[in-house]
């Protein structure tokens, strides 16, 4: 998009989180129908409106913390934060997505830092926010290592992504690491 | 030591006094995720409850006495393709070598019976350098240090994390 000067990345694109809700279901296919998006997700691409809904209505409404990433009231990828159980209840996982034409602006760092300086104060039993991305996707490594998260190993054949047991290379940020200035 | 002396089975009941010998000592206990045992009721109670029914739990043997425990348990579902693994060994055996001997015979015995399982891992104190040094010279490798992981007897620790993949060799 030709008006994507640097001048503009710097003035604040009204880059918000909310709630998810049915009516993002176009927005939403936008980013999930789009496999370069879907390439180090768990999930698969999805193929219909039918099973969007689902997921929303299923599990994206009903989780504990998932929100829409809005970019001029528009909604162009989500994140959330899935809690543990029991003992490992001090640790959380991060997670995002964003649509293509958004990558590389810089919005996923700064709705990175947004959760990260919120989750914390609204759960204060959580210690540790961690995240494990894809050891190909240097994208998102990036976008965490600017968010100020510390890389701490790269786990090998930790998880199987689209059938295939993956090197994962897991990030953390604790409570006791955050700046107040983020 | 001589390794054949050492051997894994499945634990029985009637290993409840040897088992309460190692699982009553909380130097033994430090770093595991369960209380130590102190009558040999709760052993008993133990073995039938929790040891024999385990994925995979064994008895480490001393000439066929029971001295500590090795025990993998598989992920759920999208992950059932790792594994954790702990273990413990008594005291006075410390050492000597035994658990590493063992971890060796245990490894190719777990990824025969559970085809499905690529990774092996195991979380670590860092004070915990006994076992530290087990996990290395049975070939494991070392992956990273996470920091707060997870919470235990009271506190929430730091961990090393470890992994022998199925295809990685002993060393």
């Amino acid at each position: 998009m030709a008006e994507n000067t640097t001048e503009n990345h710097k003035r604040s694109s009204k880059i918000s989180l909310r709630p998810i809700q049915l009516s993002h279901i176009d927005d939403f296919m936008v980013w999930a129908t789009d496999d370069r998006v879907s390439q180090y997700c768990i999930w698969d691409t999805y193929t219909s409106k039918v099973q969007a809904l689902d997921f929303i209505k299923n599990n994206a409404m009903p989780h504990p913390w998932f929100r829409v990433i809005c970019v001029e009231n528009r909604a162009v990828g989500s994140i959330s934060v899935s809690p543990n159980s029991g003992n490992d209840s001090c640790r959380g996982e991060l997670g995002y997505v964003l649509a293509y034409e958004h990558w590389g602006k810089g919005v996923a760092t700064k709705v990175v830092k947004m959760v990260v300086s919120s989750i914390f104060r609204e759960w204060p039993h959580l210690e540790r926010l961690e995240a494990y991305v894809d050891a190909n996707n240097k994208g998102s490594q990036r976008v965490l290592e600017k968010a100020g998260f510390i890389r701490e190993a790269v786990l090998r054949k930790h998880r199987i992504i689209k059938g295939i047991s993956r090197d994962m290379v897991v990030f953390s940020i604790l409570s006791s690491d955050q700046h107040l200035d983020s | 030591m001589d390794s054949s002396r050492i051997s894994l089975r499945p634990f029985e009941l009637s290993d409840a006094d040897d088992f309460l010998t190692w699982a009553r000592d909380d130097k033994v206990t430090r770093y595991l995720r369960w209380e130590t045992i102190t009558s040999k009721e709760e052993a008993l109670m133990h073995i039938q409850q929790v040891a024999i029914p385990h994925p995979w739990r064994r008895s480490i043997c001393l000439d066929d006495r029971s001295v500590g425990y090795i025990s993998v348990r598989p992920e759920s579902g999208n992950d059932r393709h790792r594994a954790h693994i702990g273990y413990a060994i008594g005291s006075d055996h410390w050492g000597l070598g035994i658990v590493t001997v063992a971890m060796k015979m245990a490894i190719p015995s777990v990824f025969e019976k559970f085809p499905f399982i690529v990774r092996l891992e195991a979380l670590v104190e860092e004070e915990n350098v006994g076992s530290q040094r087990v996990l290395e010279k049975v070939g494991f490798v070392k992956e990273g240090f996470l920091r707060k992981y997870g919470f235990n007897k009271g506190e929430i620790r730091d961990m090393l994390i470890y992994s022998f993949l199925r295809t990685d060799k002993i060393a």
